[in-house]
């Protein structure tokens, strides 16, 4: 087949999309996997009902850490599923919000007497927690491999990264609403932990699940 | 200043083409086409049918996705990233390690060479493989040139549904393109 015959053939399955269609897909992805995992908290995990987890602050302390690196996460995605756009400053606030917590929690240890120390930090669920965070994440990082697939990310690793990174963070968010844990100490630990295995995931995966 | 130009021709034909206009479409790949073949035989410095073969995965992956770009970005880094990777892919996938510079997206609009290569059979080989209903129709859209709507009408179906089947059997192009040698 010639090229210019190719063209026309091509030319013939033109039609218009709307603007914001990637962003809408990502968005869905998210949406769609956040209510899998979501189910699996409410239904699996028992968590506790959402008014009273929402009347309690520390819920809300590690609900604005998880969800503001969840949001980071899906604006790495986006950037790096669009060809030859930056990646931008997504990344450094990432890694500015995960110091903040980590100083946080630093900081409520020092302010804690010595022998309390290690359960402030460990907590009931240490054990736990990671695990669970990387598995919840798994149902909202693969509906975001779907959507990533459809559009065209040209650095796969970094974006399967990225993605885990997302998922990882909102699945941490989600399971906030079945975990007990108060500290700040303990969230900026094991929660950063299985956000970070969720990430790793991504990267792993990511250049053999995203290729197109 | 020439990168500049290039951009502020591209990219309303792109634009256009998202909006759905046919011939902005046909001008934007076929500019792009010129590109694609420049560049690539510059990097790949292969025969010219090679070349011409990744030209044609190329503008496949273009139209296929086009939805990626965001319209309130430059697209000569767009049509740049996605060359790359094609590029990328291709030498990957006969295991060949050839560096691939991350350059500026003026390399591949650096010249442009309107000769085409040699005719290619790859895409005709692999269009042997569709189910007969996907490949008539789309013989009779590109040999007979009919339009999608006629070809329809011809054989009993509706304009929607030639078009969907159009549309999937280029995407399954695409992914066999891709599958093909690992």
């Amino acid at each position: 087949m010639r090229t210019a015959d190719f063209i026309e053939l091509l030319v013939h399955d033109t039609s218009a999309t709307a603007p914001g269609v990637a962003l809408r897909r990502l968005l869905t992805a998210l949406l769609a996997g956040g209510l899998v995992t979501l189910a699996i908290v409410a239904l699996g995990l028992r968590c506790q009902p959402l008014l009273t987890a929402a009347q309690q602050p520390w819920f809300w302390m590690k609900a604005g850490y998880t969800g503001l690196l969840a949001i980071a996460g899906a604006v790495m995605v986006k950037r790096l599923s669009t060809p030859g756009a930056r990646l931008g400053p997504a990344p450094f606030a990432a890694a500015l919000i995960v110091l903040a917590m980590l100083a946080l929690g630093a900081g409520q240890i020092v302010a804690t007497a010595p022998g309390a120390r290690l359960t402030l930090w460990l907590g009931h669920t240490w054990k736990v927690c990671s695990p669970l965070i990387l598995l919840l994440a798994v149902p909202i990082y693969a509906c975001l491999v779907v959507a990533i697939r459809r559009l065209a990310p040209t650095r796969l690793g970094l974006t399967g990264a990225a993605a885990g990174f997302a998922a990882g963070a909102l699945a941490a968010t989600l399971y906030g609403l079945h975990c007990p844990e108060q500290a700040a100490a303990f969230a900026a630990t094991w929660y950063s932990l299985g956000i970070a295995a969720a990430t790793a995931l991504g990267a792993i995966t990511g250049g053999r699940l995203l290729r197109w | 200043m020439q990168q500049e130009e290039t951009e502020e021709r591209l990219r309303p034909l792109m634009i256009r083409s998202l909006e759905g206009d046919a011939g902005s479409h046909r001008q934007l790949l076929g500019l792009l086409g010129r590109y694609l073949r420049g560049y690539f035989a510059r990097r790949l410095r292969a025969q010219a049918a090679e070349v011409e073969d990744l030209v044609q995965e190329t503008l496949l992956a273009v139209h296929l996705k086009r939805d990626s770009y965001d319209r309130s970005l430059p697209f000569t880094p767009w049509a740049y990233a996605l060359a790359r990777y094609k590029l990328i892919d291709h030498l990957r996938r006969r295991h060949r390690s050839i560096q691939v510079p991350l350059e500026d997206a003026g390399a591949l609009f650096a010249a442009e060479d309107a000769e085409e290569g040699a005719i290619r059979t790859d895409l005709d080989r692999l269009l042997q493989r569709l189910p007969d209903r996907q490949r008539t129709l789309i013989e009779d859209v590109k040999i007979k040139g009919f339009s999608v709507e006629e070809a329809a009408r011809k054989r009993g179906i509706t304009a929607v549904s030639a078009r969907v089947m159009l549309h999937r059997s280029l995407k399954w192009l695409n992914q066999a393109l891709r599958d093909e040698n690992g």
